[in-house]
């Protein structure tokens, strides 16, 4: 309130008012400011209220807050009352009103976050390289779908549960979902290889690497809804390092033992830093508060356990594509094709340039709404936008497969061939759906790129003797239709309400 | 009994006065309806045994969906749109359409899905049309697509409750007029409920007051006041009663409508016995106060016209018994600079919080009020049970509390406020007088006794579908004596209030 008793009582006024000899007195006396004579004055004493007032009333609450009654301005002003006043200083005053202070960036993010993510995505894979002896032999394939595929899914609904109940505000509650959803999870991804592993025999070694795998993949989430990146960084450095010194010494066969259980040190370290910070100043005990004729709040609600479903059944069916091409070139039970494994990484790696281009498309599209005031040019420009942010995803995409290529050529791992671009290509039209698809996430719109991504892998698996030609064609597709409906959706103003 | 942020999520003077109520007539089964920001927030009060059943509704979070299959399902285009010209429309007769909208907007969220619709593309597109049909002036003030995006959204997030399904009882009672009489008013449209609506601040007053502080452009708060003055003002002509806690707040309720003989003031009340008699005084002539620290109660007044009782009697103490809000203690600390820089720091204290108020009004042979806004203040009606005379401003209902048994100036005036409590602290035969007079005005008018029989009586009158007799106690304190005090201007002499109280020459 600009016109509120404290700020009307600049210092200086106060020296201006007092008797130099008596210092107490003059302090006192600060108060007395002048009542202005006239309504010309009050409307300028009032100006910043007057000026910014949406209506007659809001003067006259302002007015009474500084001490005006009916009566004192009826007296000194001759109008009837406060309201009469009021009225007659809108009317006076023409509207300036001021704008709001600018608001604190919601999309302000750390630019090594996104890298940082990249990093986090990608590193994993190095350890899969490094256990490649491991996984050999029966059911190794079935079983690494089924781990990878489960835990991806189960993973995702648990970071949309965490999420929804951050954004609730209520952290400790979050905690306890991530916790929960935890447990859950881990249970979920035995059953599941359990079920494999009655089906197909297993053998002992790729069922625990699966366990370490669906693990990880959980323990991870947890660590990422709750910001603590650099936890699942030491949780990642042990087996990163034991992975990479291996493959750099040639994977020499009397190491091999040793290699594996660093390897599953990263997991173990991965669920215990998870556990500890769920339970961390979480009270695991509820204080129950009575509350006679409604439902005592529970954990998680049928609701929200559908709510979580698309987001489950998108990390099913967004594995299963990414994990197709890798699964369709290991002919038999010979193992896992390194090349194949390597190619999906800058992929991996992208999702931190996908996450920074998220944010980019973000803060652009509020800036657009704030300047803008035709709906037409929001629309177009927000489309421009889109293709921008896609393209520049893109061209990131390339350069990390371009980069990973090179050190995977140094260090002999893979020999390039022309004969890979097809696949980069298909792994490149994927990369830039799953780019699509998470910016429609974001925006709320969790069902079309599932629906999409859906029939994407279902026409990938009908027309497998295709090959990489059947991918590209159908990754192609799926791009096209995904960067369609996010122009057509984010067109509307009204999806970028925050 | 719905309320709006209070009862039973928070503590605070509407909550204490909700829970007042509902003790007080345990003959009532209460249903509350407490409109709440996520639905995550804890029940903080112990709900007595009389309330059956609490139904939370969200404003925020995840939205009502509606009914799957509705007879509405298409974009009621027609119906945003006249929302949005009652809205923007300032005239008397858009208040009578804004009525009629908002009845025929409940007929569609009890049938389809009205939070998906406001928060539509279309929605946003129809306000920018109207709003690029009538702005009024230059570029600069222009409304953006963030404002109208921003726009639709509050008010999709105020016209929730629409959704939910209206209310079973004989009688709906609104805390406080706002949000809060959109459940009533669907109680109201469905089963024939009147409703009383009743009033403690004047919850437009306070939205304005607020006003600046809202991170909006003004054409959202243009629209975002503007369909709250309507909805104020549309509670005023829907009820059957609406029942303000001071004679105060009247004005504002007629100026937006109301039928004046359908107010009926119902006072505050305290309870005798947790607020007895004290026949002893401090030993030093001490001024107290109680409340929260927080701008609002204009602490800085109240330390400056101390200063000036400190010149004149220097073994006079101030004690101020209060905490400010968590967060905000940075007024706290500007107050304590103050009194430094007056040079008074050894004759306050800063007592904290208490838990028992009533040591507050003991410690004082005056309590004190300096607020620059007040509703019904319990400081006051308080200490004037414990047997003690105030010293207070003229806001709010400030004065019919303290009527002739104390002194009430204008506020933010140390000198006035000054000249009062040293009137009081120096005349001791006038202290006691005031003192007595006032614990027999508190036990006569201001008991929880008093509020809650008169709620009684509007209750079974209504509940038994008949209009209440004619007030007889109404207009300006026919029984009730005031004395308001006016704004004195320095140019003018003594000022000529007639009025016959035997302290009139000394203020």
């Amino acid at each position: 309130m600009s016109a509120s008793i404290s700020s009307a009582l600049p210092p200086s006024v106060a020296q201006q008012n007092g008797n130099g000899s008596r210092p107490q007195r003059t302090a006192v006396l600060r108060a007395e400011a002048p009542k202005p004579r006239d309504v010309e004055e009050l409307c300028e004493k009032f100006a910043p209220v007057c000026e910014s007032a949406v209506h007659p009333l809001q003067i006259a609450g302002a007015l009474e807050f500084d001490g005006w009654s009916d009566q004192a301005v009826r007296k000194r002003y001759g109008v009837s009352d406060v309201f009469a006043l009021a009225e007659e200083m809108y009317r006076r005053v023409p509207r300036r009103p001021a704008e709001p202070a600018p608001q604190p960036d919601p999309w302000q993010v750390s630019k090594w976050r996104p890298a940082l993510h990249g990093l986090l995505y990608g590193a994993p894979t190095v350890c899969f390289a490094a256990a490649a002896g491991l996984l050999v032999g029966r059911g190794v394939l079935s079983v690494m779908i089924v781990a990878l595929l489960s835990s991806w899914a189960l993973s995702q609904a648990l970071a949309y549960l965490g999420y929804v109940r951050l954004g609730q505000g209520v952290p400790v509650q979050a905690r306890r979902v991530l916790l929960a959803g935890l447990g859950a999870g881990l249970v979920g991804v035995l059953v599941a290889m359990d079920l494999v592993s009655v089906a197909v025999p297993v053998y002992k070694p790729v069922f625990i690497f699966g366990l370490g795998l669906g693990s990880y993949m959980l323990g991870a989430t947890v660590l990422l809804v709750l910001g603590a990146e650099r936890l699942l960084l030491a949780a990642l450095a042990p087996g990163i390092v034991g992975a990479t010194v291996f493959l750099l010494l040639g994977r020499p066969e009397s190491l091999e033992h040793v290699a594996w259980a660093v390897l599953a040190t990263t997991p173990l370290l991965a669920l215990g830093l998870a556990v500890a910070q769920t339970s961390r100043g979480a009270e695991l005990r509820r204080n129950k508060v009575k509350r006679p004729g409604s439902k005592p709040t529970r954990l998680v609600t049928a609701a929200d356990l559908r709510a979580a479903l698309p987001s489950a059944g998108w990390g099913l069916v967004a594995g299963g594509l990414l994990v197709f091409p890798v699964a369709v070139e290991m002919p038999g039970h010979g193992g896992v094709n390194t090349g194949a494994l390597l190619a999906s990484l800058p992929l991996a790696l992208s999702m931190g340039a996908a996450e920074w281009m998220l944010v980019w498309f973000r803060r652009h599209t509020q800036r657009l709404l704030r300047k803008t005031s035709k709906l037409r040019v929001f629309a177009l420009q927000t489309r421009l936008m889109l293709i921008a942010a896609l393209l520049q995803y893109l061209a990131a995409t390339l350069l990390l497969t371009a980069a990973v290529t090179a050190i995977a050529t140094y260090s002999g791992l893979v020999q390039p061939h022309w004969s890979a671009v097809p696949q980069v290509a298909a792994y490149m039209a994927l990369g830039c759906s799953m780019f699509v698809s998470l910016l429609l996430q974001g925006f709320q719109s969790r069902i079309f790129p599932l629906a999409a991504c859906a029939a994407a892998l279902a026409l990938e698996i009908a027309y497998r003797d295709l090959w990489v030609l059947g991918q590209i064609l159908v990754c192609t597709a799926l791009l096209a239709v995904l960067t369609g409906y996010a122009a057509y959706v984010l067109g509307s103003a009204a999806r970028h309400a925050c | 009994m719905i309320t709006e942020g209070t009862y039973p999520h928070q503590f605070g003077g509407v909550s204490v006065w909700c829970d007042q109520i509902i003790r007080g007539m345990p003959g009532y089964e209460f249903q509350l309806v407490a409109l709440v920001a996520t639905g995550a927030e804890p029940v903080v009060w112990d709900l007595p045994e009389s309330v059956g059943s609490t139904v939370e509704i969200a404003l925020w979070g995840t939205p009502p969906t509606g009914p799957r299959s509705g007879r509405h399902s298409g974009f009621p285009s027609r119906l945003v749109r006249r929302l949005i010209e009652s809205v923007l429309d300032t005239s008397a007769g858009a208040q009578n359409r804004f009525g009629e909208v908002m009845r025929q907007l409940f007929d569609y969220a009890q049938q389809g899905n009205l939070s998906a619709a406001l928060a539509s593309g279309k929605a946003v597109k129809l306000l920018t049309e109207a709003w690029q049909d009538r702005w009024p002036n230059t570029a600069e003030t222009r409304p953006t697509v963030q404002d109208a995006v921003t726009a639709m959204q509050l008010v999709e997030h105020c016209l929730r409750p629409l959704s939910h399904p209206p209310v079973q009882a004989d009688v709906v009672h609104v805390a406080t007029n706002g949000l809060g009489v959109l459940p009533a008013l669907t109680a109201k449209w469905r089963h024939g409920t009147p409703i009383i609506v009743s009033e403690h601040g004047i919850y437009l007053r306070e939205q304005y007051l607020h006003s600046p502080k809202l991170p909006y452009r003004w054409p959202v708060k243009t629209f975002y006041l503007g369909f709250l003055r309507q909805l104020c003002a549309l509670a005023y002509r829907e009820a059957e009663t609406i029942t303000p806690c001071n004679i105060y707040n009247r004005r504002w309720e007629e100026r937006l409508g109301a039928d004046p003989s359908r107010i009926r003031t119902v006072y505050n009340g305290v309870d005798p016995a947790n607020f007895p008699l004290f026949e002893d005084e401090p030993e030093v002539p001490t001024i107290s106060w109680a409340g929260r620290i927080d701008p609002i109660k204009d602490l800085e007044t109240l330390l400056q016209a101390f200063g000036i009782v400190h010149q004149e009697l220097p073994q006079a103490r101030l004690r101020l018994f209060g905490s400010p809000p968590k967060g905000r203690e940075s007024y706290l600390e500007r107050c304590k600079a103050l009194a430094a820089e007056l040079g008074i720091s050894e004759a306050v204290a800063w007592e904290g919080h208490t838990s028992k108020v009533r040591d507050a009004y003991h410690a004082g042979s005056v309590v004190a009020l300096s607020s620059v806004s007040e509703g019904f203040p319990y400081s006051l009606i308080e200490a004037m049970t414990c047997g003690r005379t105030c010293v207070a401003t003229d806001v709010g209902g400030c004065t019919e509390a303290v009527g002739d048994t104390g002194l009430v100036v204008p506020p933010g005036s140390p000198a006035r406020f000054a000249e009062a409590c040293l009137t009081l602290l120096r005349d001791d035969d006038l202290r006691h007088r005031l003192a007595a007079a006032a614990r027999a005005r508190a036990l006569e008018f201001f008991t929880i006794d008093g509020a809650i029989g008169r709620f009684d009586e509007i209750y079974s009158f209504l509940a038994a579908g008949q209009a209440l007799p004619v007030a007889p106690t109404e207009p300006d304190g026919e029984d009730l004596p005031v004395d308001r005090p006016e704004d004195q201007p320095e140019d003018q002499p003594e000022d000529q209030r007639d009025g016959a109280l035997p302290i009139e020459a000394a203020v």
